[in-house]
């Protein structure tokens, strides 16, 4: 199988810390959906329900020094690709400079780009800014303080993709390995609980279905035979496809990159056990049909939206690392996003301890 | 081994919209710095910018609809329909699933957010307008790309601040080498906003009427704005439709300072400069022309001087800023760049560094091309691009040979 080995991933997200090595506190796929609980922010909110990662506090998790002008997407990253590095068990001597970081977003942190916006707005004079929360405006913000935070001067980028953020981040480590610009990509999607993007979710639908979520999941990715320096042992493989459908062509762009994948994987249709999709109403309309539909039979459903919330970018990675950590064996799976705008990514998951089952 | 042209350009810029007007106002040393129009800056003690004036989208774009897209992705748009249009290519008459939109960007669609909060501040949280509200994810620079040429390939934005279009053109490199692609749609765009103006003042690194890069007294940027898009080709693809080549995309490195969010970093920019060597299979000696990223700030220029003399030695190739014309275009900003040095290559001259009056004493040996363009003979270009977080993309083109 082509693509890339998953060896090792942590979570942060409303069910609490999990990782590769300790995956206890997810939900199983097939968990009751959750409403979302406490530890919203004192703000005006549009719903009393959300997923917020449980006591996060960014002191009391990652110190004082250098984090006091972290937001809170800056220090859930920053905890959770450390948490991932933790599992790859890299060895001492192990080149920092060949272990790159990719993040998937949709804005970045809305609520400190627009605080900082504001004060230009309400300060007795418009520069009366807070120089130090400036790179916090910029949506690279986090992924260059998980650099600094965990010495790792290689490949660095930050995409942006709303729903198909975590997608887009994972077929960028794929071509970067692929490429020989890096041996271990960490590839992961961080979206904070905020009134401001719980105010844009309320006023353009997406909740409607499930409240607002905040997740960070981190993957460890290499070649499908990591290097000798990565003590874990590969968990799952991926095989990812990302397109788009111009014109209102996202069905048919879905189903593309669905063959695409299948493809590549060496995947039969009739062998896919499960679709996890982005979706989070029980239709299922927008993907789990279009995907039914080519692979010609109605595989398992979920929708982790339901356990987590609406996550943005962090969804399908919320998604994957709750596949990863469920301990019944099943056998290749698919997961799937689409955005508003005809952007769609599909992978092709399969775990490594379920080989065989129901894969010819 | 696929090799990668570079057969269309569309810069949307302040020195001019297109490629001819803007290769004549770099060789003219033109200055597209004015008094901020998109905002009131009267309440700044600096008011100038780079912007782009009398933008009509509408007169270039075929698909969109103007009215829902913000400017970022508008420039972004209409600078891949004019690098199209310049490299003959009609995008329905290529395979919709080989061809990629990858847009590099700063800070998105700023100015939607900046008008969503001005409605959080007036009117409170319920009070913003959803459709302004659908404009702001900022994956849409790169969709407005895919929509507009009717793209079905990958549509990516890489939000890796004032390098990201270097990181466009790289991930566009990859695509196009590993076979996935004959056609690549790279570049990026930003839009001038209040924010930043104040963000880079505040910082110190704002300066007041203009920018002189690598001039022993600079002062600092000018923020600017706009789009560009080069269209990338597998060399199959374009010879099969006889297309002018301007230059190869040789290719590209990338590293990370990992030492401070906002200062630069001499030994990870050498490292960076390296790597792109390495990458593109070029020695420092080859290079003929350094498109630097050279921003004005002290800091800044002072780093990039001092990992190119410790690249090159103590005579390197000439080393320009475009920003001394356009000001500091952020996302864009090192996608105008790769236009000038491609344009150094096909045309056959240097662009200038304006408004330099004094040389550098910490940077010996360093030929900014001062004040006036030079005709030279270019066959190797690097092009800097650095950015906050300590991200850093450097992009190597060649004349073909």
């Amino acid at each position: 199988m082509t693509g890339v080995a998953v060896c090792g991933w942590s979570a942060l997200t409303s069910a609490g810390e999990a990782t590769s090595k300790a995956t206890g506190s997810l939900p199983r796929v097939d968990a009751p959906a959750a409403p979302g609980t406490g530890g919203l922010p004192a703000e005006p909110l549009p719903s009393p329900r959300g997923h917020v990662v449980p006591q996060f506090d960014i002191r009391a998790r990652l110190g004082r020094k250098g984090t006091s002008a972290y937001d809170r997407a800056t220090g859930l990253a920053v905890a959770c690709y450390g948490d991932a590095l933790g599992t790859a068990e890299l060895a001492a001597d192990a080149d920092r400079g060949r272990v790159g970081v990719v993040l998937g977003t949709t804005v970045g942190s809305f609520r400190s780009t627009s605080d900082f916006s504001r004060e230009t707005l309400v300060q007795e004079k418009p520069y009366l800014v807070n120089p130090m929360l400036f790179p916090n405006t910029v949506m690279n913000g986090a992924a260059g303080q998980v650099a600094i935070r965990h010495g790792l001067r290689g490949v660095n980028a930050t995409v942006s993709g709303g729903a198909v953020g975590f997608l887009n981040a994972v077929r960028y480590a794929e071509m970067m390995l692929a490429g020989g610009y890096a041996d271990v990509m960490l590839a992961g999607a961080v979206e904070e609980f905020s009134a401001h993007r719980a105010w844009a979710a309320h006023l353009t639908g997406t909740t409607a279905e499930v409240p607002l979520g905040e997740a960070a999941a981190v993957f460890v990715l290499s070649a499908p035979q990591p290097p000798a320096w990565v003590g874990a042992a590969p968990i799952a493989d991926l095989v990812t496809a990302t397109g788009f459908g111009p014109g209102g062509t996202g069905a048919r762009a879905l189903a593309a990159c669905v063959r695409r994948a299948l493809d590549r994987a060496g995947v039969a249709p009739a062998d896919v056990t499960a679709v996890l999709t982005g979706e989070a109403d029980r239709a299922g309309q927008d993907e789990y049909a279009a995907v039914a539909g080519l692979l010609g039979h109605r595989p398992r459903r979920v929708a982790a939206k339901r356990l987590l919330g609406e996550c943005d970018a962090a969804s399908a990675a919320a998604a994957l690392a709750v596949w990863l950590a469920d301990p019944e064996p099943a056998g290749p799976a698919l997961l799937t996003a689409r955005n508003a705008d005809g952007a769609v990514a599909v992978a092709v998951v399969r775990r490594r301890a379920d080989a065989g089952t129901g894969d010819r | 081994m696929v090799r990668v042209a570079v057969t269309g350009l569309g810069p949307v810029s302040s020195i001019g919209v297109g490629v001819s007007a803007f290769a004549d106002a770099l060789r003219a040393g033109r200055s597209g710095i004015s008094r901020i129009a998109s905002f009131d800056p009267s309440g700044f003690p600096f008011v100038k910018a780079g912007e782009v004036h009398g933008f009509r989208p509408r007169e270039h774009l075929s698909r969109l609809d103007a009215s829902r897209w913000g400017r970022s992705s508008l420039f972004a748009a209409t600078a891949a329909r004019l690098a199209a249009a310049d490299g003959g290519l009609d995008p329905d008459r290529i395979d919709a699933g080989r061809a990629h939109a990858v847009i590099g960007t700063t800070s998105g669609e700023s100015q939607v957010l900046e008008a969503l909060t001005a409605q959080i501040v007036t009117e409170g949280f319920a009070g913003q307008d959803p459709a302004l509200l659908a404009q702001l994810p900022a994956n849409r620079l790169a969709h407005a790309v895919s929509e507009e040429l009717g793209l079905a390939g990958e549509s990516l934005t890489l939000a890796t601040a004032c390098s990201a279009s270097n990181y466009a053109i790289g991930y566009g490199y990859d695509l196009l080498v590993a076979g996935e692609a004959d056609v690549v749609f790279a570049g990026g765009a930003d839009s001038v906003c209040r924010w930043a103006h104040a963000g880079f003042y505040r910082l110190g690194a704002l300066t007041e009427h203009a920018c002189a890069p690598f001039d022993r007294d600079r002062s600092g940027i000018l923020t600017g704005e706009g789009g560009v898009v080069l269209m990338l080709e597998t060399f199959e693809h374009a010879q099969a439709r006889s297309a002018r080549i301007y230059a190869e995309l040789l290719g590209y490195g990338l590293n990370c300072d990992a030492h401070h969010p906002v200062a630069p970093h001499a030994p990870s920019i050498a490292d960076c400069i390296r790597r792109a060597h390495r990458n593109a299979g070029v020695k420092p000696e080859d290079v003929d022309y350094i498109c630097a990223h050279g921003t004005g700030t002290p800091a800044n220029d002072f780093v990039e001087g001092a990992a190119i003399l410790e690249v090159f030695g103590p005579e390197p190739p000439p080393v320009s800023s475009i920003k001394s014309m356009i000001g500091h275009t952020m996302g864009a900003a090192s996608g105008f760049g790769a236009v000038a040095g491609v344009l150094a290559i096909d045309r056959g001259f240097l662009p200038p560094t304006v408004n330099w009056k004094h040389p550098d004493e910490g940077l010996p040996g360093l030929d900014p091309v001062p004040n006036v363009a030079r005709s030279a003979t270019v066959r190797v270009v690097q092009n800097d691009g650095f950015a906050f977080g300590g991200n850093n993309a450097i992009v190597m083109f060649g004349a073909v040979t």
